[in-house]
């Protein structure tokens, strides 16, 4: 598991705890295929970073991999929702994607916990797409 | 608004991945005897002309489409300028950027530097493709991280596991370097 190791300054350092992860990751059958893959992307534009997206980027990184969830954690730019920062876009696996508002690490938890592992609806979700009905 | 040094280098990177760039060089220059703080982002991304250049710091000028206002560049104007110091800002159509946000650090109203190494970080996670430099120069001194030179030395920067080791590493070379930080000066 992902413990706080204390004395890293070399490089010689960090190419030593690199190897400590190859060995816990070769371990693990990560999926390659990136269809399989939950993708989460913060918004990061000025108004994102201004509410505190990067805490919640640094949420996503560490507790989906902490938790055991094959994830890409990526930024994307401003979708224009600034009133509702940080907002954050998930698509699951064979899923359109889905937008969440106003996402802080307690935001976060509730949606990894519920939505990307349970698919359920949890509230803050911004309706992104809209489809007419043609008469 | 943004509190910390840490916020404008990520905002302020955002734009030179917006001008398509390969490789992006940040600096932060701290001279003690002089009482400032130099903050740099160069790019080599597509540059600005003349009249995009003229209206950057102004706050209802952006190139966005999904909403009316840029502030990035207003609001780092503004936290230089509130401690007696100023920007800069240089571009070439098709040869890249540079924005230079000069810091009195004998001012109270300097920003806090924040959390700059996990900032970084998550910018070098999710912009496998460009190469980010990252120098620190505390008068004499530097510390230089280089995402390019890092991977040909095998770490492997994408990784969420690697995160909190290299956060560390960048860390503590910073905190050995700010050690020779003038008593006078409000940076922290």
């Amino acid at each position: 598991m992902m413990e706080h190791t204390t004395g890293i300054k070399t490089l010689a350092d960090l190419k030593r705890i690199q190897e400590e992860v190859r060995a816990r990751i070769s371990l693990r059958d990560k999926a390659e295929n990136p269809e399989s893959l939950v993708q989460v992307k913060v918004a990061m534009a000025t108004c994102g970073i201004a509410s505190g997206a990067k805490e919640v980027m640094e949420f996503f990184a560490l507790e989906l991999d902490k938790r055991g969830i094959d994830a890409v954690v990526t930024q994307t730019g401003c979708m224009g929702y600034c009133f509702a920062e940080p907002t954050v876009e998930i698509t699951l696996p064979g899923h359109d994607p889905m937008v969440f508002g106003y996402v802080n690490p307690k935001k976060a938890d509730e949606i990894i916990e519920r939505y990307i592992k349970n698919g359920e609806l949890v509230d803050g979700i911004i309706p992104q797409n809209y489809n007419t009905i043609e008469s | 608004m943004m509190v910390t040094l840490a916020m404008h280098m990520i905002d302020i990177v955002q734009n030179s991945l917006r001008a398509q760039a390969d490789m992006v060089t940040i600096t932060l220059d701290e001279r003690g005897d002089e009482s400032f703080l130099l903050f740099r982002v160069e790019d080599d991304g597509t540059g600005m002309d003349r009249i995009s250049l003229e209206r950057l710091t102004d706050p209802f000028f952006t190139t966005r489409t999904t909403r009316r206002v840029g502030l990035g560049i207003p609001f780092l104007k503004m936290t230089c300028e509130q401690t007696g110091g100023s920007l800069r800002v240089a571009s070439t159509e098709g040869e890249g950027t540079t924005v230079e946000a000069l810091y009195r650090t004998d001012n109270p109203d300097c920003l806090p530097l924040g959390d700059l190494e996990g900032s970084l970080l998550l910018l070098v996670m999710a912009n496998p493709a460009i190469r980010f430099r990252f120098n620190y120069r505390m008068g004499e001194e530097m510390f230089r991280f280089d995402s390019g030179d890092l991977r040909e030395q095998g770490i492997d920067l994408q990784h969420p596991q690697m995160l909190l080791p290299v956060k560390e590493y960048i860390r503590e070379n910073l905190e050995a370097l700010w050690r020779h930080r003038a008593a006078a000066s409000y940076l922290c």
